[in-house]
């Protein structure tokens, strides 16, 4: 009797809900980021950001708790701390960070939907609702610095325990790696600012091609960064998983002639990674090379951020699948 | 898949028996006693009302040597309820825990279905009961040994190649065989601490 997994245990829900707390986490981090740079240049990527990121976290947490066996439970995930267990933590990270997304997301409303949210102190507040403001311009100013300073690093430890709650596993050599988590977390950042970019490149009328031109630049700029730190990453995750023990080399037969080959090689390194990087190259290099402005384009600005997003998303499902077929490998054949 | 075991396996020192720390249940497997029958996995699944299509105890098959001198080699497994159990450090809720001899158990009030233990067993002892919601596996017969009988497969195994004991107790018969024999475990890397010892044949 041959024993081993014959069910992916963990599917689409849980590749969905890992992808969309990437996705917040960076959205998120972007906004607390363009909060800080910039002197108030990049306030609109800000908003953008802020009013955004929790969103795609709230549709994963449905997914999550939909995939429980159990899902009316899943209140138990809240009624103790569990040291060892990265679910946990993770539980309570998330959280905490969707209360700091949600709290910053009321921050950046525009002010006549932030003044549509009261808090009548008094009676007088009940009667004339339309003239009372709680949160004054300076509060608000202030809030969104304090909320942005405690949220960022919130936001990076999310993404992050997305990539450890596969990772911090021995039992399963293809994810048990330190570097998911670095990998995760970069493509986190990386798809975050893809959906902002995506969404600068709707927005406004298309027929003005410098409609948020130098926030585009700034997403461009920073997604440049991001694909090439993922780079930095994979290139060492397929050393090192080759030259470890026997389990984790084989492990990587998933990917390299492997049901999840065409996935990994074409998908998520081509398609998610390589051509996006080679779009945004084109849109930059005038910069670079000081020759002259960037060449804003609204077209390829949308499909890089398209691009990175759907690389972004194989990526988790490659590695949530693959990672459930690999194992420690029994004895060595003579 | 050839294998050839003498030699290839890292054989562990044996445990030796220590009574001041009370009980440690555990099994002592002969895998050359194994016919690959599977009566404890009908024992098993009659005794925990296992549902269809899971199985808590299975058998491993290993081929021996090399062409033309090869042999079959059965290695009857369930949950090895290891001193250092992963599926109990990240179990989220605190649902599955190891109780003082041993047993790594599940309390079912508490456990919400997320399958990550299952995830994090490296020996797929653990399958995912869709009925309850829950996820669920070997108890080494936990409500046999309360009342002081030994689990179904052991007691069920026609060839006498399951052994069941106190580790602790010198005077058990799995400690007398632990002192006899050369004995391996499956994935010592993994830094488990399974309480599953097959005997080197």
């Amino acid at each position: 009797m041959e024993h081993g997994h014959t069910v992916f245990e963990w599917g689409l829900l849980v590749v969905i809900y890992l992808y969309t707390a990437g996705i917040s986490a960076g959205m998120f981090a972007t906004s607390a980021f363009a909060t800080y740079v910039g002197g108030g240049r990049y306030r609109r990527i800000a908003r953008l950001g802020a009013l955004l990121a929790p969103w795609p976290l709230a549709l994963g947490l449905g997914m999550l708790v939909l995939d429980l066996g159990r899902p009316l439970y899943f209140w138990k995930l809240f009624v103790t701390i569990q040291p060892t267990s990265p679910m946990s933590i993770g539980s309570w990270l998330l959280s905490l960070f969707m209360l700091v997304a949600m709290i910053n997301l009321i921050l950046w409303l525009p002010r006549p939907w932030r003044n549509l949210i009261k808090f009548p102190h008094s009676r007088a507040d009940v009667r004339d609702r339309l003239r009372w403001q709680p949160l004054t311009a300076r509060m608000v100013r202030m809030g969104r610095g304090v909320v942005a300073a405690i949220g960022f690093p919130l936001s990076l430890g999310v993404a992050m325990y997305t990539g450890i709650l596969l990772g911090a596993i021995p039992g399963r050599p293809f994810w048990n790696t330190p570097m998911l988590a670095q990998l995760f977390l970069f493509s986190a950042m990386s798809t975050g600012v893809a959906a902002l970019l995506l969404v600068a490149a709707l927005w406004g009328r298309i027929s003005d091609p410098h409609e948020l031109a130098h926030e585009r630049h700034m997403l461009v700029s920073m997604d440049v960064v991001l694909i090439l730190m993922e780079f930095f990453i994979i290139i060492p995750f397929f050393l090192h998983q080759a030259l470890n023990t026997r389990s984790s080399a084989e492990s990587l037969n998933l990917v390299m002639g492997g049901p999840y080959t065409a996935l990994l090689w074409g998908g998520v390194i081509s398609l998610g990674l390589l051509l996006p990087l080679l779009i945004e190259g084109y849109e930059l290099y005038p910069v670079a090379l000081k020759e002259g402005a960037v060449k804003y384009n609204r077209l390829l600005g949308g499909l890089s951020g398209l691009l990175v997003l759907i690389g972004g998303f194989l990526l988790r499902y490659v590695f949530v699948y693959a990672g459930q077929l690999s194992h420690f490998l029994p004895v060595l054949p003579r | 898949m050839t294998t050839n075991l003498k030699g290839m396996l890292t054989h562990i020192e044996p445990p030796k028996p220590n009574p001041q720390a009370g009980r440690r249940w555990a099994f002592v497997i002969e895998p050359d006693r194994c016919i690959d029958c599977e009566a404890c996995m009908v024992a098993c699944s009659v005794e925990n009302q296992v549902p269809v299509g899971h199985h808590r105890n299975w058998i491993a098959h290993r081929e021996k040597g090399k062409f033309p001198y090869l042999s079959l080699h059965f290695e009857p497994e369930n949950c090895h309820h290891c001193s250092n159990p992963p599926c109990e450090m990240v179990c989220p809720t605190g649902a599955t825990f190891r109780r003082e001899d041993g047993l790594v158990l599940i309390n079912y009030d508490d456990c919400i279905g997320c399958r990550y233990c299952m995830m994090a067993c490296p020996y797929d002892a653990r399958y995912f009961d869709e009925d309850r919601g829950v996820v669920d596996k070997c108890t080494f017969c936990v409500h046999r040994l309360d009342a002081g009988q030994p689990p179904a497969c052991v007691e069920t195994c026609i060839g006498g190649a399951r052994h069941f004991g106190d580790i602790n107790d010198p005077e058990s018969e799995v400690a007398k065989l632990l002192a006899r024999h050369e004995v391996y475990v499956r994935y010592a890397e993994a830094g488990t601490g399974p309480a599953i010892f097959y005997i080197m044949d």
